[in-house]
């Protein structure tokens, strides 16, 4: 890919990494478990962004954190709250309708095409 | 391990006090999450690699523009910077020549105040320009800072968003018709040159021999009493032209208004200038028996020279005044 499809791309991916985290973050997910996660399902998302990402999902008050400190490695438990749950119930609406519309708008094009 | 101590020291001394304990623990569980077991060298490299640079880390936790204007400035910031450093330039510039013509004892021969005041000129310009910009961008940069709400929606010269009204505080202005900001930063400079040297016109002008030691001021071409006594006439001219630069930095643009006052200035530079220049009593004695000792100097030289002059200054007067005149009525267009 060039350097500019390479960054089109990344620009387009960059708005749905929020959401992405989000709907991982149910269930109490620490930094590792979570990029594992998210990587398995082919969301590639820099280290450097994910783990300043949670911190200021933690400031908006999105997640809350806790610390588990009973295993041989500390780890920084992170989980959506009652605000965070309700913000992503309307993000993933947000984001259904939106690939929707880009659905249609894309196959309209194809179907232009072939005419 | 030492690779990743120094690197979760790099990240967190870029953060605040507070914040360091938590995020150095986070990041150091996090990278052994990542590792192996009994990581080689090559391992940790590879794991700190993939977190990246540990200053763009840092700053993703500080939450802090990494730029020093950010979009939302940058527009006011830069038509600012084009506003105020061609003032204090023209300013600095003035005071220069000023002080420079001013303080000239007549010892020094013309041009050697000329390279003076070119050679001072080009520094003292420099550092005007450096230390302006520097104290316009430090403000910028506090408050770029300081703005709580960050939205990069760049703002207008009234630091507000911009609205279509702010159309109408601007009038279209056609290229040809336009009075620019240096044509009148030109003109405040070309009146402190002229009215410096005038006022200094017998230490500046006047016969130099080439002697040993340098240049030697032999006589001065002008007498400086007669300049004087004209000093309200010339003090009116600069005065006139100073009012007159400012009214065109406001009215921007040659209107019929703007030549019809041009031209009555242009007017009385002209009969002023007339008024000095045929006064008998304004070259100095010494300097015209020198002048004939020297060049074949008679009488008809002389009205020859004064004519031409005059002519010339009657004729540069009347192709300045028709240009404002020819410019006013430039009509507006729009594309």
């Amino acid at each position: 890919m060039s350097n500019l499809q390479n960054s089109l791309t990344t620009e387009l991916r960059r708005g749905t990494l929020t959401l992405a985290v989000l709907s991982q973050l149910r269930t109490p997910q620490y930094g590792y478990s979570l990029a594992q996660r998210l990587e398995s399902c082919g969301i590639t998302i820099d280290q450097s962004t994910l783990y300043p990402l949670l911190r200021r999902l933690e400031r908006q008050e999105l997640v809350t954190s806790t610390w588990d400190k009973t295993e041989s490695r500390p780890r920084r438990y992170y989980v959506l709250n009652e605000y965070g749950t309700e913000t992503f119930e309307q993000l993933k609406n947000e984001w259904e309708k939106t690939s929707q519309e880009l659905y249609l708008l894309l196959k309209g094009e194809n179907h232009d095409e072939t005419n | 391990m030492k690779l990743i101590d120094l690197y979760i020291q790099e990240v967190t001394r870029r953060l605040p006090e507070e914040l360091r304990e938590d995020i150095a623990l986070e990041l150091r569980s996090t990278i052994e999450d990542m590792l192996p077991e009994e990581p080689s060298e090559e391992d940790v490299k590879v794991i700190l690699s993939q977190l990246g640079n540990p200053a763009i880390l840092a700053n993703g936790y500080l939450d802090r523009p990494m730029h020093l204007i950010g979009p939302k400035y940058f527009d006011v910031y830069t038509s600012l910077l084009k506003i105020i450093i061609p003032i204090t330039l023209t300013i600095s510039l003035i005071t220069l020549i000023g002080k420079t013509i001013v303080t000239s004892t007549g010892e020094e021969a013309l041009y050697s105040i000329i390279f003076s005041i070119v050679s001072k000129g080009i520094w003292q310009l420099l550092i005007t320009g450096m230390q302006t910009a520097f104290w316009i961008t430090l403000i910028f940069a506090i408050i770029e800072r300081t703005d709580k709400v960050r939205d990069n929606i760049p703002l207008t010269m009234n630091f507000k968003k911009w609205t279509p009204d702010d159309l109408k505080n601007i009038s279209y202005i056609p290229k040809k018709k336009a009075i620019t900001k240096i044509h009148v930063f030109g003109s405040f400079l070309w009146t402190a040159i002229w009215a410096s040297v005038y006022f200094n016109a017998s230490s500046l002008f006047g016969i130099y021999e080439s002697q040993s030691d340098g240049f030697k001021f032999i006589s001065s071409a002008f007498n400086q009493e007669v300049l004087f006594s004209y000093w309200p006439l010339v003090t009116l001219v600069i005065v006139l032209e100073v009012a007159f630069a400012i009214y065109k930095g406001f009215a921007r643009q040659w209107t019929k208004k703007v030549a019809v006052v041009n031209a009555l200035l242009q007017t009385t530079i002209l009969v002023a200038f007339i008024v000095i220049i045929s006064n008998n009593e304004l070259w100095n004695a010494t300097f015209l028996t020198y002048i004939n000792e020297t060049a074949q100097y008679t009488e008809q030289v002389k009205n020859w020279a004064y004519q031409s002059i005059i002519v010339t200054f009657v004729i540069f007067t009347v192709i300045d005044i028709i240009e404002g005149f020819r410019k006013s009525r430039i009509t507006k267009k729009y594309f």
